[in-house]
């Protein structure tokens, strides 16, 4: 049962290389200067990071050598994360098809779309967006309204995007639409892979509270998507979005996460840490933030066992997010001169934290639906 | 992310799944409040018999270590059983006089519900049960008499004496996690009751399970029971944090337990539905906790 001496030699070394290779390839300039740069330079270092860690190896850890990954596990993805934020790197362009598309398409793509896509996203040539949520359907999330009619060799899509990360950079889009009104919920989806670069898409950045543009809304008019894009067939677009939506929640983003909130609660405890009014809170959330990590560490010891795992890593999301708000808001309270700027950015910014990836409301459901098996 | 190997080694893991099994079936599922308050449904002789009270005994290097037995404190918790395995095992692995007693042993603590030079004993009232002067390696055996019922938690069987035992720090420190992982345990078995209690309930026509606030409380008593557990491995792993851990692990784990409380409604505070002894329980750890820091 307990990991061997030998799997833990073999982590420790990946672990070494990683972080001598992280100090060695993440820029200078973008660890010192990032806050100044213009948009197209920040674009342009995250599309060449996705390039640099396909040369050096680090691009799909986790899958298959077959299908161009490492063949390594999940517990590598997480000493990844959390190094590459220790080490400042760019947050690569090609995210959402490196943890979202590619795990994805090696579960339940075509051989046809393997050998089409994965080179392409691993080696960072190609950006993916995820065309799911719409102005209607945020959580309810199969009550997506787009269209996708049947025509020869393919379909053509009609519809509105909202929420989309990388719109305006991606190639690519896994596009979620309802391709038979008339079926039942849950059985009129279908999931496509869809070419961004064509006419009939329009793009429109959303301005966030807290003064960034993460997001975009998007139109499809009458864009096509031929048949061999369609992941698991027509009309399993509910199966497929979930497969989709496994990858995206768990212990890789809470171990980058978590190297995100340290920072914040380092800077809180660097300003306010001497004052004794402060003591207790600190050290309660001093203790929460490290449980991040601990949590990520117990979940990866049971990966093997569904229940066991499932039941760990579902807390993850709403912990981190709630506690990252907890700190941004004490940070705001009590911001001096040096560092106001920075939380009310923050305070403003992790607003959305408790809403992305699936709202904590959601994740709730899901906790209590499927790891406590209450009735829906 | 450098990892560390949070899983228990073969010996915590393996009696772990003994004390599962054999305290379900001694229980048989019954409702905490049908055994808590008569004789344990399970007697010390079982307890001694399977030696689970050696476990901690450090001979070599395949000893028990503290996060096997905080496996086993884990365990433990669940079952909300009146036996005293947990300050018996900590005695038998510190001290050599409780080593040598063949039975259950305990030890008295100057916590915030006792004055000055009174100590409350958990497992007092346990019958045969010895007390230590000093839970370390110069502690023997007392006699004691004068044992003044404290019936605040019924499940540690407690009483007062006129005197305090000394703690080693290593004793104390050891102690504090095991009890937070019997706290963390505790807290697992509140919330998986809970999840059974809103199944059956019916108001409005339907269980209560079914209505989003209900699910969410118990969703969150989930969140927390899960980083209770995670805060006593991690404290049994890190000493220098083990303070910091067991303190965040206290109040995760109570958060568990009065979460799971509110959703049983007016049955949540009668004394028969018996959810309280948790709570007594649990607060009742965090005051001797208290005590050893």
């Amino acid at each position: 049962m307990s990991e061997s001496t030998e799997t833990k030699a073999r982590r420790d070394e990946f672990a070494e290389a990683a972080r001598v290779w992280l100090e060695e390839n993440v820029s200078q300039r973008w660890r010192e200067h990032r806050g100044a740069l213009e948009e197209d330079e920040i674009d342009e270092i995250r599309h060449e990071w996705d390039r640099i860690l396909h040369r050096g190896g680090y691009a799909g850890l986790s899958l298959p050598k077959e299908y161009g990954g490492q063949g390594l596990s999940v517990v590598e993805e997480v000493i990844f994360s959390e190094l590459a934020g220790r080490a400042q790197a760019p947050d690569g362009l090609a995210r959402i098809g490196r943890i979202l598309t590619a795990p994805t398409l090696v579960s339940i793509g075509t051989e046809y779309q393997r050998a089409t896509y994965l080179p392409r996203i691993l080696n960072g040539d190609e950006i993916w967006c995820q065309g799911f949520s719409e102005p209607d359907a945020g959580s309810d999330l199969a009550g997506v309204k787009s269209q996708a009619k049947k025509v020869e060799g393919g379909y053509l899509i009609n519809g509105r995007k909202i929420w989309t990360s990388f719109a305006r950079q991606a190639h690519r889009c896994l596009f979620l639409a309802q391709s038979d009104p008339e079926a039942p919920r849950y059985k009129n989806l279908t999931l496509f892979l869809m070419d961004m670069h064509q006419d009939g898409i329009t793009i429109s950045p959303i301005k966030q509270s807290s003064g960034l543009s993460h997001f975009a809304e998007v139109t499809f008019e009458n864009v096509f998507v031929a048949d061999e894009d369609v992941v698991l067939g027509e009309g399993q677009g509910w199966k497929a979005a979930m497969t989709v939506l496994q990858n995206e929640r768990g212990g890789v983003e809470a171990a980058a996460r978590y190297v995100e909130i340290r920072a914040d609660l380092d800077l809180l405890q660097k300003s306010i840490g001497a004052l004794p009014e402060y003591q207790l809170e600190l050290e309660k959330l001093d203790a929460r933030v490290e449980l991040i990590r601990w949590q990520v560490m117990k979940s990866l010891a049971v990966i093997d066992d569904d229940v066991e795992y499932t039941r760990a890593t579902s807390v993850l999301k709403v912990y981190w997010s709630d506690l990252w708000k907890e700190i941004a808001e004490l940070g705001l309270a009590t911001a001096d001169a040096r560092n106001i700027d920075h939380w009310r950015f923050m305070y403003l910014e992790t607003r959305a934290a408790s809403v992305y990836s699936g709202t904590n409301e959601i994740q709730r459901n899901i906790i209590s639906e499927r790891v406590l098996g209450m009735p829906r | 992310m450098s990892m560390v190997t949070t899983q228990a080694g073969e010996i915590g893991i393996e009696i772990a799944e003994v004390i599962r099994d054999t305290m379900a079936k001694a229980t048989s599922g019954a409702n905490v409040a049908t055994y808590i308050e008569k004789d344990s449904p399970v007697g010390w002789g079982m307890l001694g018999e399977a030696g689970w009270d050696l476990i901690g005994v450090v001979e070599d290097e395949d000893s028990a270590a503290l996060r096997d037995l905080v496996e086993v404190a884990l365990a433990w918790g669940n079952t909300l059983i009146q036996l005293p395995l947990i300050p018996s095992l900590l005695a038998k692995r510190h001290s050599a006089a409780a080593l040598e007693h063949d039975g259950p042993v305990t030890f008295s603590l100057n916590s915030a519900s006792t004055p000055d030079g009174v100590g409350y004993v958990p497992f007092a009232q346990t019958e045969g049960i010895a007390v230590l002067d000093a839970l370390g390696s110069e502690g023997k055996i007392l006699e004691v008499s004068d044992v003044v019922a404290d019936d605040y938690a019924p499940s540690l069987n407690g009483g007062r004496v006129n005197f305090v035992s000394s703690v080693s720090d290593d004793a104390a420190r050891e102690l504090r996690v095991l009890w937070a992982a019997e706290a963390a345990g505790v807290a697992k078995r509140s919330v998986a009751d809970a999840v059974e209690f809103t199944k059956q309930r019916n108001q409005f026509n339907k269980p209560v399970a079914t209505f989003q606030a209900v699910k969410h409380h118990l969703a969150n008593a989930h969140i927390s029971a899960q980083f209770a557990e995670t805060a006593a491995i991690w404290a049994s792993l890190e000493p220098e944090k083990a303070t910091l851990a067991v303190d965040q692990s206290f109040r995760d784990s109570l958060n568990a337990i009065q979460l799971a409380t509110q959703t049983y409604g007016g049955l949540g505070f009668t004394w028969e539905m018996g959810v309280h002894f948790s709570l007594r329980h649990v607060t009742m750890l965090r005051d001797l906790v208290a005590a050893v820091k």
